[in-house]
């Protein structure tokens, strides 16, 4: 065990490394563009290249890559171009609005999908089953700013029930959380609802539940007592990967209803190719993306009897 | 016809089993529904010049609505948007663009993917530890972001969304056929292989990929539909396929600052995206079906 | 002119202004010049502004004061929603909006409104000489920073001295460019170049009396000095950190509270203002992102009482919204798609030509901005410019388009592309695309480049075609000598035209708007038959509020003056 996540946290350290050397890279593409960044395209090619030179911008890209990489190490994650501030000053805050939001997507979609998958896989073939798979598949096929489109043109501006934006200026509100957290859902759900049916269905398959039933066991006792645990493993790694795969979903939202998270932050980052901010945004996001998966791996062995004894 | 030769024994040849493949996909309605979905988005995109009324660039009355005809006597199906573009010429002729990007942009991951996943797993050792690493590098990142990130540095053009597309998502392929090669390198078929000599290649690409093919097939109708929803979301975040030819969620990104009160032209491209992504996600659960019945 | 009427525009010392003022006021009398353009010289020239509306009262024997709007409640906390960013150095700002959350804060030498007539501020007043190359400051006296320190002329000759240090970054720098020379300097062990500010450029007089000492005879300069960037901070804010956020040392009326970026800004109002105190208890910007529905979607659920600013797309739905207002203004802010004239295929005048021939501006206005402004001609000044002249009007011609096409040496057509980064919305993308619907009947194809605003910006000097915003300026001189001249940093198109700028000085030296325009005709009408550019139309501005926020006017180049707006809840 102790081998197995040594490994595992030597293998995130060595894709950080890797990952911030290729965007250092990617971003080199156009180099001087961050002078044009910081002093604004008003400023003249000479303003540009003082300020170049006096923030070590001429000095070879190793050299740069290592001071970044010292700094990053101790904790320094630079100053963001576009914010002139230190990174960590924007990026946690911002990462702490991410995980609430997550946070609420998870809460509705770990009952619904669950549910709903099990519901289906119970009797596989049924009507039920047919009318839960198709429908999640349905909305799996709408892109997140199509929904987003669509709830927001009824519940902001037709019905006038809903706030428009989710910018939380005013402090925690639980009414900007609700459209960012359904579109989420939409096209959350279906993916989760899938899995858990295909798992459900194939534990109601196996010999020991067909004895169950035959043995006369009353259907809900074979469903809570024996079923469910077993079906419930793969659905687990399936919902960590999620939290990785959210990372990726909330850019969307985020940037639609202008809520303040990590999401909306990666993307304007990118878009104003502001190195630092990427970099350190880049580190988080692929700690969240071994991180989950690592408790995955964990999870599943833990809770699967058939690893655990081999 | 299809039990028929269903029954021979010997592999029959390539038109026979996919007419074979197409009797199986048959009986699945889901699959039918799905192929009925893609195969109108087709027949518009191949047909455009015929059926779309209007040029896609064509300016005629701004803000029309649905089902109206302005002052000079031109009929709009779907409204105009506000540059007075037909929405529903617009849209047959983005079919075009999305139903020959998306699917020449999976192919190209896949060729990238499959060798990768192919060498990985059959041949394990120092190939999987490299390519591994590397697969799992470019995964660790939200697919998302990586798409901004490149589009962002290098621009926007079709060139260059297929290579960020071949990019992004030939690791995900690289590791799925990497797992079906693991699981085929231990079968009885490979080792009589090896011990008639053929090459890795031999193995890989003519032993092991046609019986690896039914995870395929459905993981590639499923990743036809997500890079379809990339191209949408990279159009929508103004980073698409350059303007004025009509991109499905450039269109969305042009006109939704008036979705309140012209629903229709975002509403409609929003549907046809949709429709396209459901027929190809369909599709995939058509054929995990028959791959499961097997 | 009878005597009296004109000791009202004197100093009180007996002489006026500038040899010009009595000059102007004469021309009031007979009725050549009207009020208005009355207002904006004598004010540009120093005369204070109740001086001349009480000149204007005694000619047309009305009072000529603006009407004293019934006072406005006073209190409440004003939302508005636009991008908070970092606000760190005045000096450095490029964006409009970063100076609307420190003009709270700072303030400026002078004041342009909303009728974009400038009028005193931290300086009370100001004269030129009569070769309009020196410019007198009279700083307003019994100003204090909200630190304590009074604030004195040793704070505007720090201001000056650091905008025209190229190590600052200031974009003051190219505007202020007549108070600067190349000098060799040697910086990191290398000799080279470098544009700075000239020797004795800013003189201090007394306490409160700064002379600025330019190469060249300027119109523009109290216009220039309420340019965003032109903040005055005090005089120790380098020594104190060289930030704002951090350090909010101001004149102005409210203070920092809070302040968050990409989040929000709250100021409240302080004690101790030295001027009339806003109706408004606090302005607090609210960042809503990049996306602009983000901003309708906050107004049209009561998030914010006011949007910073309304894209042209957004306009019938937010009309159709109840509680929600809309305010429009007439600006000088356009698109410039500019051709530099040094590259292929558009260093062929005839190529140029053959482009600006093939458009029909009104109709680009049309489709491009919905109509909701003027049509432009091609040489960036405008009837919003005092000093504009009426040319023929540009007919569209494609034949003539395929002829020149042909002379060129394209005759079977040309394919061109056009780099647009949407920087001020999503209107430029509408407009290059009816563009390119009008350029293909002339066989010219235009492909579009898109790509986000901040890659533009990289490009905006250096691409050789490409849709550049540029915003409002009170003069029309005052673009032209900053965009069309050789060796200015922001001539985007390398127009380099001796005769364009001799006229230009001409122009520039003339008080007389009568005599200054029809020299203008010439200077527009080389610049036009040159064929830089394709520029269509000057855009209306739009801003939204709640039906409760009283007499908010729209300023035409977005600078936020909310002393007068109150809130009726």
């Amino acid at each position: 065990m102790l081998i197995f996540i040594t490994r595992r946290i030597g293998t995130m350290a060595l894709t950080m490394l890797v990952v911030s050397l290729l965007l250092f890279l990617l971003l080199e593409l156009n180099p001087g563009s961050v002078a044009t960044k910081v002093l604004g395209p008003y400023s003249t090619e000479e303003q540009r290249r003082i300020w170049l030179e006096a923030h070590g911008y001429f000095d070879p890209l190793y050299e740069r890559y290592f001071r970044w990489l010292t700094d990053f190490i101790r904790g320094d994650f630079g100053e963001s171009t576009r914010f002139k501030v230190p990174v960590g000053d924007i990026l946690w805050p911002r990462l702490g609005n991410t995980a609430i939001l997550g946070l609420a997507v998870m809460a509705v979609v770990v009952p619904l999908s669950l549910t709903l998958g099990v519901l289906a896989g119970m009797k596989e073939g049924s009507s039920l089953d047919r009318g839960i798979s198709i429908s999640s598949i349905f909305f799996t096929s709408i892109p997140e700013f199509a929904s987003a489109v669509f709830l927001a043109s009824i519940f902001v501006f037709w019905l006038g029930w809903l706030p428009g934006t989710s910018g939380m200026s005013d402090g925690f509100d639980l009414r900007q959380l609700v459209l960012p957290v359904m579109v989420l859902v939409i096209y959350a759900f279906g993916y989760t609802v899938r899995m858990t049916r295909a798992s459900m269905a194939e534990v109601m398959m196996t010999n020991y539940i067909r004895t169950a039933v035959l043995k006369g066991l009353p259907w809900r006792t074979v469903i809570t007592k024996h079923a469910l645990r077993n079906a419930l493993i793969a659905p687990f790694t399936v919902l960590m990967l999620q939290i990785n795969w959210l990372l990726s979903g909330v850019i969307v939202v985020e940037f639609f209803f202008a809520y303040k998270g990590f999401g909306a932050l990666l993307l304007e980052a990118s878009l104003n190719q502001d190195i630092f901010l990427i970099e350190a945004c880049a580190m988080v996001a692929v700690f969240v993306a071994v991180g989950t998966q690592f408790v995955a791996d964990v999870g599943y062995t833990y809770l699967n009897p058939r690893i655990r004894f081999s | 016809m299809a039990e028929q030769t269903a029954s021979v024994p010997k592999a029959p040849p390539l038109p026979v089993r996919i007419f074979r493949g197409f009797g199986l996909l048959r009986e699945s309605v889901v699959a039918m529904v799905g192929l009925g979905l893609i195969a109108f988005w087709v027949v518009l995109a191949i047909f455009a010049d015929v059926i779309a009324p209007y040029p896609p660039n064509a300016n005629f009355a701004p803000m029309q609505v649905p089902w109206a005809t302005d002052a000079q006597g031109n009929f709009y199906l779907l409204g105009t948007d506000h540059l007075g573009r037909d929405i529903f010429s617009r849209i047959v002729y983005g079919s075009r663009r999305v139903l020959l990007l998306a699917p020449l942009a999976t192919l190209c991951a896949y060729l990238v993917g499959v060798p990768m996943g192919l060498a990985a797993g059959y041949l394990r050792g120092r190939w999987d530890d490299v390519l591994s690493f590397v697969a799992n590098v470019i995964l660790s990142f939200p697919v998302l972001v990586l798409y901004v990130l490149i589009i962002a540095t290098v621009g926007a053009s079709a060139l260059n969304i297929l290579i960020a597309i071949i990019f992004a998502s030939g690791p995900g392929i690289m590791r799925i056929v990497r797992g079906l090669a693991l699981e085929l390198r231990n079968r009885e078929y490979i080792a009589a292989a090896q011990t008639r000599g053929e090459s890795a290649l031999y193995i890989m690409f003519v032993e092991m990929l046609p019986n690896a093919r039914g995870p395929i097939i459905v993981d590639a109708c499923l990743r036809v539909g997500y890079v379809t929803i990339t191209i949408g979301v990279l159009g929508f975040l103004g980073l698409g396929l350059p303007p004025p030819d009509p991109d499905w969620g450039g269109m969305i990104n042009e006109t939704r600052q008036l979705a309140m009160m012209f629903p229709h032209m975002a509403v409609f491209p929003c549907i046809a995206i949709s429709s396209l992504v459901l027929g190809f996600n369909l599709l995939a659960d058509g054929f995990r079906e028959i791959s499961l019945r097997d | 002119m009878n005597k009296r009427l004109e000791n009202i525009l004197k100093k009180p010392n007996g002489f006026h202004h500038h040899s010009y003022v009595p000059e102007v006021a004469n021309k009031f009398v007979k009725g050549e010049v009207d009020r208005r353009e009355f207002l904006r010289t004598a004010t540009l020239l120093g005369v204070s502004l109740p001086a001349a509306y009480s000149f204007i009262g005694h000619v047309t024997g009305k009072s000529a004061f603006p009407k004293a709007r019934a006072a406005g409640k006073r209190g409440g906390t004003f939302r508005m929603a636009m991008e908070v960013q970092e606000i760190g150095d005045p000096a450095t700002y490029d964006w409009t909006q970063k100076s609307n959350v420190a003009r709270w804060m700072v303030e400026y030498l002078t004041r342009t409104g909303s009728d974009n007539v400038t009028v005193p501020y931290l300086a009370r007043g100001w004269e030129a000489s009569d070769d309009l190359k020196t410019w007198t400051l009279h700083l307003q006296e019994g100003v204090k920073w909200s630190n304590g320190d009074d604030f004195n002329a040793d704070d505007v000759v720090h201001n000056f001295t650091r905008w025209l240090d190229p190590a600052v970054g200031s974009s003051n720098l190219s505007l202020f460019s007549a108070m600067t020379d190349e000098v060799e300097v040697t910086r990191n062990g290398e000799k080279r170049m470098e544009t700075r500010m000239r020797e004795g450029a800013v003189e201090k007089i007394d306490d409160h009396t700064v002379r600025l000492h330019m190469k060249s005879a300027q119109l523009a300069v109290p216009e220039n000095l309420y340019n965003y960037p032109a903040a005055i901070v005090h005089r120790r804010f380098d020594e104190e950190g060289g930030n704002l956020a951090n350090n909010p040392v101001g004149t102005g009326p409210y203070s920092l509270e809070r302040f968050s970026v990409g989040g929000d800004a709250m100021l409240r109002r302080r004690e101790g203002y030295w001027g009339e105190e806003p109706l408004l208890d606090a302005i607090h910007y609210i960042d809503t992102g990049s996306d602009r529905s983000a901003m309708m979607a906050a107004i049209a659920s009561s998030q914010v009482d006011a949007i910073y600013e309304v894209d042209v797309t957004q306009v019938d739905t937010l009309e159709s919204i109840p509680g929600v207002v809309l305010h429009s203004g007439l600006t000088a802010q356009t698109a410039v798609c500019r051709m530099q004239v040094d590259k292929a295929p558009f260093d062929d005048v005839r190529v140029r030509e053959a482009i600006t021939a093939s458009i029909d501006n009104q109709q680009i206005l049309d489709l491009g901005y919905r109509g909701l402004g003027t049509a432009a001609e091609n040489h960036h000044v405008g009837p919003m410019h005092p000093e504009y002249a009426e040319l023929p009007r540009l007919k569209q011609d494609h034949d003539k388009a395929k002829r020149l096409l042909a002379e060129a040496g394209y005759p079977d057509g040309l394919t061109i592309s056009i780099d647009v980064g949407q920087t001020q919305g999503p209107w430029e993308l509408a407009t290059v695309q009816a563009m390119r619907e009008q350029l293909a009947p002339s066989g010219i194809t235009l492909d579009i480049n898109t790509m986000p605003a901040a890659q533009y910006w990289d490009i905006w000097t250096t691409t050789p075609f490409g849709l550049t915003a540029w915003t409002h300026r009170p003069l029309g001189v005052m673009v032209l000598n900053l965009a069309y001249r050789k060796g200015q940093s922001w001539n985007e198109s390398n127009y380099d035209n001796p005769e364009f700028e001799k006229a230009l000085d001409e122009a520039n030296g003339l008080l007389d708007a009568d005599e200054r325009r029809k020299k203008m005709e010439s200077v527009q009408t080389i610049l036009q038959d040159d064929h830089v550019m394709v520029q269509s139309f000057w855009r209306d501005n739009f801003v939204a509020t709640r039906d409760y926020v009283k007499d908010y006017s729209v300023h035409p180049t977005q600078y936020h003056q909310f002393e007068k707006v109150w809130l009726d809840k």
